[in-house]
């Protein structure tokens, strides 16, 4: 008894010392980065030259610029449709790999993650070969007879970029429900069946709550990766379909590059996705408690 | 076209857009026609040898033209390539300055350098470079690269920007770029994603008087007439290579801003395209010199780099490898008819920078009385982009 606290007080330094290692990389690696990027927002530029200061003037710009204000809505709509997509989708798959095929579940896991192996940028070529106006699906639409023309909205369109998005993110939300759907005990759906409970009432008050840190991470690299994207929408997006992370890249690179507008705007963006992120995790818990 | 070269260019497709031209990096060709050339140079004080430190565009180093160049001077290069054109400035200004000798800025970036007056490039004693003599006429006093008498670069390469079509859709392009409003050619074009070089266009199909130098009503007027063009865009093409994919695809029938090599990937696709532009407005050109940074460590190397790279059969073998014009007039007979036939060399036989002289396609840094920056125009092309 006597010796518990000195024990307790130990292992807290072991603790300690033990993420001194991770800290330190988040620090410089993260952290630092951060800050540097923060106080470049307040600065300005001119003739190619950075100007320290204390300037709002770029935050002024991001909030007041109809085209930046346009551009924050339609990032945060295909980064919510993607999810809308992703979520359910994975949150499906990872319960069919855990509860139906619980014996090839593993292997259905490596299957989905397959998708990995090739590169980003070739995934989305593959996309574009399959939505193109002579791609994979029209030809097959127009070879079955259901369509005489190509339909052009299935590619360079905000459809293209979300479909996209969501076949390039799902392997990376199925990861984390899969490992949540895996502390989910059979016997607690089970007691809940006989307890009378409909298949709603079970994915509300047993699974979804059970889950909850595993759909937290999916809804975060489904939505913060899609709100952040910007070679998708170059590639398969078209003239209609520009996301705010375009523009942050437009800011950092050519002769008409602004540095401290484009950390501004990363900035502003990283905030506005924080608030839906944090909004919607609450708006599921509060669902699971009705 | 050589298998090696072929394959160096296919793999290269996809660069930066805002280097206005597609270089390659210079790994594999080892065989083109330097070999033979004497690769001895001297330096002022007769010294050679040490560090050659190397920041610029993706193969313009040189990697295999000057290699026998280096070695028997005992030089090693340093090489760093930029994504782009203003990371030499940066890199310059943040613990870079006295640590960089070899730079290959743009015509634009270097126009805007020159006359911002910010420091970056060293003026040069071309008497270092004798055969800088050989450069094209155009070349020879380029305006883009001189100030108050001084010379800051030897070109190195150049190009243009042509319209590139599908002829079984087209049997030419129309006169001017204002025509592609025309709703004949909905869903049929594909720009690059390039603000200067398509503003400029535009300002130019409008008959600004100074395409480069607009005035917020005519930057508006311009914008105003690019997406009456815009409902007839399918997408725009975030490199040359992504521009040639949608063409080969069939997505789009007409690439805007696009360049020659693109006809040679879409035949080997089995796609015919042609090169083509609007026959009132042509297009524009670039070029990519090299430059000498400001306190740099190694001048008697960038000297002596510089003057090797500009001999004829250097620059045959450099244009060749980065399937560009070449800017030294002996080198033109020196190289492949397929890639001299890519350019119009009329354009550089004329004196005093030819057509690359008086196309100024960059607008000013910053706002010159009426005259808008060139942030205003990056800002315009991207309202266009999400309008």
């Amino acid at each position: 008894m006597t010796n518990e606290p000195s024990t307790q007080s130990g292992q807290a330094r072991l603790t300690l010392a033990a993420m001194i290692p991770a800290s330190v990389f988040y620090a410089a690696f993260f952290a630092v980065p951060m800050v540097c990027l923060l106080v470049l927002s307040f600065w300005t530029t001119k003739s190619f030259v950075l100007i320290p200061g204390f300037s709002l003037a770029n935050y002024v710009k991001v909030f007041t610029s109809p085209l930046y204000q346009a551009l924050m809505l339609r990032t945060v709509g295909v980064a919510l449709a993607t999810t809308a997509i992703i979520v359910p989708t994975a949150f499906a798959l990872a319960y069919c790999m855990r509860f139906v095929f619980e014996r090839r579940g593993q292997l259905i896991l490596q299957v989905v993650l397959l998708s990995l192996f090739s590169g980003y940028l070739v995934r989305i070529y593959a996309w574009r070969t399959i939505l193109g106006k002579q791609g994979l699906l029209n030809s097959t639409l127009e070879w079955t007879g259901l369509i005489n023309e190509p339909l052009e909205f299935l590619i360079y369109s905000n459809f293209a970029v979300v479909v996209t998005l969501s076949g390039l993110l799902l392997p990376l939300a199925v990861l984390p429900l899969y490992s949540a759907m895996l502390n989910v005990p059979r016997d607690h759906l089970e007691a809940a069946r006989d307890l009378g409970a409909g298949r709603l009432h079970i994915l509300r008050t047993v699974l979804v709550p059970m889950t909850l840190p595993g759909l937290r991470t999916a809804f975060a690299f489904s939505f913060l990766l899609a709100a952040g994207d910007f070679v998708t929408p170059s590639l398969v997006g078209g003239t209609q379909s520009m996301l705010i992370g375009n523009i942050v890249a437009d800011q950092f690179r050519g002769i008409g590059s602004n540095w401290p507008l484009g950390a501004a705007m990363a900035f502003v963006v990283v905030a506005i996705m924080l608030a839906v992120y944090l909004s919607t995790t609450r708006l599921i818990r509060w669902v699971t408690r009705w | 076209m050589d298998d090696r070269l072929r394959a160096f260019l296919d793999a290269k497709l996809n660069m930066d857009v805002s280097r206005r031209r597609f270089i390659q990096g210079a790994a594999g060709l080892t065989s083109l026609s330097v070999l033979g050339l004497s690769a001895q140079a001297r330096a002022a004080d007769g010294k050679l040898g040490g560090e050659l430190n190397f920041l610029g565009w993706d193969g313009e180093h040189g990697g295999n033209v000057a290699k026998s160049f280096l070695e028997t001077n005992n030089i090693k290069m340093n090489v760093s390539f930029q994504s782009a054109a203003d990371e030499a400035l940066t890199r310059f200004n943040t613990g870079g300055r006295g640590a960089m000798d070899i730079l290959t800025p743009n015509k634009d970036f270097q126009t805007a350098i020159l006359k911002s007056g910010v420091e970056l490039f060293q003026p040069l004693d071309l008497d270092r470079i004798p055969t800088a003599s050989g450069l094209f006429p155009a070349f020879k006093d380029a305006p883009w690269l001189m100030k108050d008498g001084k010379t800051y670069g030897i070109p190195i390469i150049w190009g243009d920007e042509p319209c590139v079509y599908n002829p079984k859709k087209w049997d030419a392009m129309p006169a001017k770029y204002t025509d592609f409003a025309d709703p004949k050619y909905k869903g049929e074009l594909v720009l690059l994603d390039d603000p200067f070089g398509n503003i400029w266009l535009w300002a130019k199909t409008l008959d600004m008087p100074e395409p480069s130098r607009l005035t917020a009503e005519q930057l508006e007027q311009v914008l105003e007439a690019m997406l009456k063009v815009k409902p007839n865009v399918v997408t725009i093409g975030s490199s040359h290579g992504d521009m040639a994919d949608v063409l080969v695809r069939g997505d789009a029938s007409i690439g805007i801003g696009g360049w020659a090599y693109q006809v040679v990937i879409a035949k080997e696709k089995g796609v015919d395209l042609v090169v083509g532009s609007p026959s009132v407005d042509g297009t524009f050109f670039w070029s990519d010199a090299y430059a000498i940074a400001a306190d740099a460590p190694n001048v008697d190397n960038a000297y002596a780099f510089i003057d090797f790279m500009t001999k004829p059969e250097s620059n045959a073998a450099l244009a060749t490898e980065l399937a560009s014009g070449c800017t030294v007039e002996a080198a033109f007979d020196l190289m492949g008819a397929d890639i001299r036939g890519m350019f119009p060399y009329d354009n550089v036989r004329a004196p005093g920078g030819g057509i690359l002289g008086t196309q100024i396609v960059v607008p000013p840094q910053e706002p010159d009385g009426d005259v808008v920056g060139a942030s205003s125009w990056v800002e315009a092309w991207q309202t266009f982009k999400a309008s």
